[in-house]
């Protein structure tokens, strides 16, 4: 079994120009964030954002830039509810701003196994799926390959 | 003290001792060196012989660590982030440090040129704790901000890669002061210990991503990485290579083959605090108070030239740069606090050279306890200049 044999394919996908206010509109309806892929104009996958890095947005500055400096106090929890945003800020700040671009993305002919090994190697739970081309056509999460295993298994 | 109850005292102490230094907004690196210096044999004399006599291993480790993860800047991706100001600032502030205390040492101390160098090249290290903890006191926003931390986030790369060859150049004058054809062997000498360590790097990068595919969970992640840096430590030191730049070349040819090296470099984060507090309380231990009378004019010297270095530098890179005027006239005061890298280059510096090493690196401790008291005004001053620094912070 494949990764796009089980993946989800109406994936939810943004550009870099897209607003702070849209994409948050976009999972209004949704009681979590999840893993946003980043695509250009050819469907290249060109990063991902994750609840993580939206958090970002209530930082002074990109803490990714003190991703690699040693001997750092770590910071303290950040207080969301003083700190100080505008209306703009919706507007303002885009996708291109906030997202990764160096993330962990799967083959659609990867086994699950595969797959279920590299997200706990990596702590993550959700990959975006591309082709050989590396272009999205998909996303898997651990609960995708859980439940096929439970369906597998006669279970459900 | 038996060493095992000597390595729990020093952590538990550096706990306590961070958090109170945090209430006088001193970072938890300044409360560690401080703690160390008290605890050590010229103050209260309490430091195990056991964990003194083993300063040489934890520091070479936490070097080998730092080195690897300073590799990761070497990226397409943190190039592009960080910017073309940042980059030219950084690398003329760090290389105008280097310049100010080298020549100042060479022209008015009268000092040999190995040891110039020597003292020169620790100088373009900066420390981003206190910068750091300023901006975070401050809610400083904006253009400034931002390139002050670049430029704190990148300057440890050129500092290693300065210091690297400046210690190969300082090790083949020393070696061969009386040989003929000097310069070639200086040249040849120095060569080959940095192309060394970039081959090995290399060699050791491939390797690890190749082997990669056997790890299966957080833990062998771990392993494996300590692994291959306490390999890549061994080998470089065995062969004569420079340890930094074969770890920092491992880093970062790491960071540009393998699509998801990040996992290397966090899997660390789960072992480095302890070693690093270690780390630091160990170099503060090291430092001999009774020879310090006898530094005060080099030490003023260094105080002042470095600082003066990296004013102009980052000046200078400005200009080039386009940056704004504030950003040209107050950065270099951000970029005054040293810290860890310039302490393990001044370590690295005593061991290679036994009969000098004791006035380097003393003097690197003390004029680092000065920086880390007065860095943390200048960084204020700084950002105040600059109108960065958030309304709410003011009140």
């Amino acid at each position: 079994m494949q990764v796009k044999d089980i993946m989800f394919k109406q994936v939810i996908a943004v550009r870099r120009s897209t607003k702070l206010k849209e994409l948050l509109k976009l999972f209004s309806k949704f009681h979590i964030f999840p893993l946003v892929p980043v695509i250009e104009d050819d469907n290249k996958l060109a990063g991902v954002v994750s609840f993580k890095n939206l958090m970002n947005v209530f930082k002074p500055y990109n803490p990714d830039i003190l991703k690699n400096v040693p001997f750092l106090d770590e910071e303290k929890d950040d207080d969301i509810f003083s700190m100080e945003l505008t209306e703009e800020m919706g507007s303002l700040v885009i996708v291109e701003d906030i997202m990764q671009t160096k993330f962990i993305s799967i083959k659609q002919d990867s086994s699950l196994q595969e797959a279920f090994n590299l997200m706990k190697l990596n702590l993550k739970e959700e990959f975006p799926v591309i082709d050989n081309e590396g272009k999205l056509i998909g996303i898997i999460g651990v609960f995708d390959i859980v439940r096929h295993v439970f369906h597998q298994k006669g279970v459900i | 003290m038996n060493t095992v109850l000597g390595l729990g005292f020093i952590l538990l102490a550096g706990f306590f001792s961070a958090r109170l230094i945090a209430k006088f907004k001193f970072p938890s690196v300044t409360a560690y060196l401080l703690l160390g210096i008290i605890m050590g044999p010229s103050i209260l004399n309490l430091m195990p012989e056991g964990i003194l006599n083993s300063s040489g291993l934890i520091s070479n480790i936490v070097l080998g660590i730092i080195a690897f993860g300073i590799g990761q800047n070497f990226s397409y991706d943190s190039f592009r982030r960080i910017g073309k100001s940042v980059i030219w600032i950084s690398i003329l502030e760090a290389l105008g440090a280097f310049l100010f205390v080298t020549l100042s040492f060479f022209l008015i101390l009268r000092q040999p040129f190995y040891i110039s160098i020597l003292f020169g090249s620790i100088a373009s290290a900066t420390a981003p704790a206190a910068t750091v903890m300023v901006i975070r006191e401050y809610q400083s926003k904006g253009n400034f901000t931002d390139t002050l931390l670049g430029v704190v986030a990148i300057d440890d790369a050129w500092c290693l890669i300065i210091f690297a060859v400046s210690l190969a150049i300082a090790q083949a004058i020393y070696s061969h002061m009386l040989a003929a054809f000097f310069l070639v062997n200086v040249f040849f000498n120095s060569l080959l210990s940095i192309l060394g360590a970039f081959i090995l790097g290399g060699v050791m990068a491939v390797l690890m991503r190749y082997f990669s595919k056997y790890l299966r969970t957080q833990t062998d992640l771990l392993i494996f990485t300590l692994g291959f840096i306490f390999l890549n430590i061994g080998l470089s030191t065995y062969f004569h290579l420079s340890v930094l730049l074969a770890n920092m070349f491992l880093g970062a040819v790491l960071v540009n083959i393998e699509k998801s090296s990040s996992k290397f470099f966090e899997s660390l984060r789960q072992v480095d605090p302890p070693l690093f507090l270690l780390f630091f309380v160990l170099a503060g231990a090291n430092l001999e108070i009774a020879i310090l009378p006898s530094l005060g004019l080099i030490g003023v010297a260094y105080l002042v030239f470095r600082v003066a270095g990296k004013v102009t530098g980052a000046d200078l890179g400005g200009r080039i740069s386009n940056a704004s005027k504030s950003v040209r006239r107050y950065i270099g005061l951000g970029l005054v606090p040293q810290a860890g890298v310039a302490l393990g280059c001044a370590l690295v510096a005593k061991n290679d050279f036994p009969s000098i090493g004791n006035m380097i690196f003393s003097t690197i401790v003390a004029t680092t306890v000065i920086y880390e008291l007065v860095g943390p005004l200048c960084t204020r001053y700084a950002l105040h200049k600059s109108g960065e620094v958030a309304a709410a912070a003011h009140s």
